[in-house]
């Protein structure tokens, strides 16, 4: 190894960690218990980044210890230097933070590990070469063992992360935490005891997997079908079961994930299976809400005089309201759709981006305002509760969206095998040549057009119903924006990637409230990381898969060994 | 001519202002194989495209089977049993042959003739059979070129379009695809067939026409256009 090949990552780990610093992350993300007492979640975000630039050096290395050591040697070397200087400057008495507002006392004792300047930074060298070692030491490992070690760390950190609900989530299944944690982190034994344990399950799950494997191929098609029903019902079981045990909190969370996975598998049918890149898919979702607030909602012009016998037909229950609503924006998607499916890729996402834009401001316009409310938006949605079921109960209304989501789910599962599914696919790769096969590519297009248009209205009305009043602010661009980071996470095309994409955008943030203010870097950062290191997103649809590595050693894939998903 | 099952009467097509058919006549009767011949830009994948209502006539008549489909969309028509080989083949190449032959049969709904229908491009290429769920994509020309026919066969056309089956093929691939299709019109299918390759084409058909610069300039039997010494002139034309 070259002390050059070690420069550039060490320099680029030590700018990340004060870049990170600068803009106040690791000082705010410090006040998180890690191990209560002895790790908060800044250092460990500086030592991730020790880590990941370590290890990613390492691993081009013939060399990897030295590697990873210098590494992490340059990197801590850096920022502490930086320390320093910062130190120095504030010591000098200039006023720093007129410039860097987040270089606080606090910040400089984060990054001294609480002790004196000097002893400080010679510990943040000691601390990012050890890292940047055990890093060296992991590339050089086997396969087993290494992955067990990251997976263990990786699970240790889920755990310490997701103490706000697994706490109550134990709690509610009387199961004693005190041993676990501690002032919002694992306790020291704690620790101990789950990477130990994380270690040790993945190490046996692993050691297995040949077996495991044999026996998955000898089981005849039969069984494992019946294998693959249970674990499914499993799953919906523990879905169902879900909201009660872990509280009103985080069902909560849970109604708004499954509202995105709602939004993702219909957004999916336009992008995932037509190919069809919709930018206004909020347009859809706005259409729902605010439909379902006119027909529901006592402040709705429709109850006057006339709507009146509109309220008597029944019409201001939810339930009635539903097929309605769906129909109207199924007509609304078709309508919308007609004039602009003749476009093909970037100029129909502009176009669509414009339709979303539209909705937005006819809402916000004096022309509609009486009947949609303008600014001040629509209340009361809906005035009463169809039944006993309590719509703003975070439990309940969870169980309304999961219902919706695994219809939506089955009939996309469905969909991708059909001849429907064909034809999209078909028109996906090469437009001309479908419609040469007969295959009538304006209608598909609507077709799938109106489904997504269909599958987001309920999105709408179930927001509308969860939060109970509806405002144009809630309609922007960001929705769009999201709904398709959700499906271009998860992969495209791909039903669980929808849910994964859902719970690791939208879930993950809503946990993790303290870190509001840097949820958009994070947001993007990990956009940009998925886009260069998988593109396929993170479960993939194995077609698109193909797609996207084209040319790689897929070529002779068995294509009987996909499930549709 | 009554008995055509596809007839083009003064049929004359254009690109915005570039003229690419004018006022083109071709008649091809029933259990034929027809060939149209012409050089490179001669108007002959325009033919076709105008045939299926890809590209919209701007005079002339187009029948088939009896009616006019000269306004109607492309699927319909591809439904009334036109079915086309596109140039260069055009595969899904992502998709699996399996698949591919199936996206054939997207017009139709009866499971059991389909499968059947799948069975005999089989037995015509029982290559395919062994790779039925390779990704098309990776198959060797020839391959892709007995895929492209089978995926056209799948949609059960009475008249069957060919759009350069020879472009791209080995001399020996190309007398066999030729043969293949010589099959195919025996069990019953007419065939259409757009070709550079005049001599392949015109050894296997019954009649032939000659395209030139969007007019046809010439129009005959096989036999008797094989032995016309205008027919080289229509290909050296270009290059006097």
């Amino acid at each position: 190894m070259n002390l050059r090949s070690a420069l550039k990552p060490g320099f680029v780990g030590g700018i990340v960690v004060v870049y990170l610093s600068a803009i106040g992350m690791v000082e705010r993300f410090q006040d998180r218990n890690v191990i209560t007492g002895l790790v908060g979640l800044g250092v460990v975000l500086m030592l991730v980044a020790f880590a990941i630039t370590s290890y990613t050096a390492a691993r081009k290395s013939d060399s990897s210890l030295l590697t990873g050591v210098a590494v992490g040697f340059i990197s801590g070397a850096f920022v502490a230097i930086v320390t320093m200087g910062f130190e120095g400057l504030i010591n000098a008495g200039l006023d720093v933070r007129g410039m860097f507002v987040s270089i606080t006392p606090g910040l400089l004792e984060t990054l001294e590990f609480g002790l004196n300047p000097v002893v400080g930074a010679f510990m943040m060298v000691v601390a990012s070469t050890a890292v940047g070692a055990v890093s060296g030491v992991l590339v050089g490992l086997e396969y087993h063992l290494r992955s067990a070690v990251v997976f263990a760390i990786g699970i240790t950190l889920l755990m310490s992360l997701g103490e706000p609900i697994l706490r109550v989530t134990l709690g509610n299944l009387q199961i004693p935490t005190g041993w676990l944690y501690e002032l919002g982190g694992l306790t020291i034994a704690g620790t101990i005891i789950v990477l130990a344990l994380a270690f040790g399950l993945r190490w046996w799950w692993m050691s297995r997997a040949d077996t495991r494997r044999e026996a998955a191929a000898q089981m005849p098609e039969a069984t494992r079908r019946t294998w693959g029903r249970a674990s499914l019902m499993a799953a919906i079981v523990a879905l169902v079961a879900l909201p009660w045990i872990v509280g009103p909190f985080v069902s909560d969370v849970l109604g708004t994930v499954g509202l995105y996975v709602l939004l993702g598998l219909g957004l999916n049918i336009v992008v995932g299976y037509a190919g069809l890149l919709d930018l206004g898919y909020v347009a859809f979702f706005a259409v729902g809400a605010y439909a379902a607030a006119i027909f529901t909602s006592p402040a709705s012009f429709l109850v006057t005089e006339e709507g009146q016998q509109f309220a008597e037909a029944g019409f201001t229950n939810l339930w009635v309201a539903l097929p309605f609503v769906v129909i109207i924006a199924v007509v609304i998607g078709a309508a919308i759709g007609a004039p602009v499916l003749r476009l093909r890729g970037d100029y129909l996402a502009i176009v669509t981006l414009g339709f979303g834009e539209i909705i937005r401001t006819l809402v916000l316009s004096d022309w509609l305002s009486p009947y949609l409310g303008g600014a001040q938006g629509l209340t009361r949605v809906p005035a009463a509760p169809p039944s006993s079921f309590d719509l703003r109960n975070p439990q309940h209304i969870y169980y309304l969206i999961l219902a919706f989501s695994l219809i939506a789910a089955y009939i996309s599962y469905r969909l991708v095998d059909s001849r429907v599914g064909r034809a999209w696919a078909a028109m996906r790769e090469d437009e001309d040549v479908a419609e040469a096969m007969g295959i009538s590519v304006v209608r598909y297009k609507l077709l799938a057009f109106a489904m997504g248009a269909g599958v987001g209205s309920l999105g709408g009305v179930f927001f509308a119903a969860k939060i109970g009043s509806i405002f144009p602010n809630s309609f922007g661009l960001q929705v769009s924006i999201n709904v398709l980071a959700v499906i271009i996470l998860g992969g495209i095309g791909s039903i669980p990637g929808v849910i994964v994409g859902a719970a690791a955008l939208v879930g993950l943030p809503e946990l993790l409230r303290e870190f509001g203010e840097f949820r958009l870097l994070i947001y993007g950062a990990i956009l940009i990381a998925i886009m260069i290191f998988r593109p396929e997103g993170l479960l993939p649809n194995k077609r698109r898969q193909r797609e996207l590595h084209e040319g790689q050693d897929l070529a002779a894939v068995d294509l009987t060994k996909e499930g549709p998903s | 001519m009554s008995d055509a099952i596809l007839s083009l009467r003064h049929v004359s097509a254009s690109y915005g202002p570039v003229r690419a058919l004018d006022d083109i006549s071709i008649d091809v009767n029933e259990g034929e194989i027809v060939c149209l011949l012409g050089s490179n830009a001669a108007g002959k994948s325009t033919t076709l495209r105008t045939i299926l209502g890809m590209t919209r006539a701007n005079a002339g008549e187009i029948v088939f089977d009896g009616e006019r489909i000269e306004g109607l969309t492309t699927p319909e028509i591809v439904s009334r049993g036109l079915t086309m080989v596109p140039e260069n083949r055009r595969l899904f190449g992502k998709m699996s042959v399996k698949e591919n032959l199936e996206i054939g049969a997207n017009l139709r709904d009866d499971k059991a003739e389909i499968q059947e229908d799948i069975e005999r491009v089989f037995s015509l290429f029982p290559r395919l059979k062994e790779r039925i769920r390779q990704r098309a994509g990776t198959l060797s020309g020839g391959e892709q070129q007995m895929l492209a026919i089978g995926r056209a066969l799948t949609a059960r056309p009475k008249v069957l379009l060919l759009d350069e089956p020879s472009m791209g093929l080995a001399p020996i691939l190309v007398e066999q695809v030729f043969e293949t299709i010589q099959e195919i019109n025996s069990q019953g299918t007419t065939i259409f067939v757009v070709e550079q390759n005049a001599h392949m084409a015109l050894s296997i058909a019954d009649r032939g026409y000659v395209l030139q610069t969007g007019s046809i300039v010439l129009e005959d039997t096989a036999a008797n256009l094989l032995e016309h010494p205008k027919l080289s002139d229509a290909y050296l034309g270009e290059m006097e």
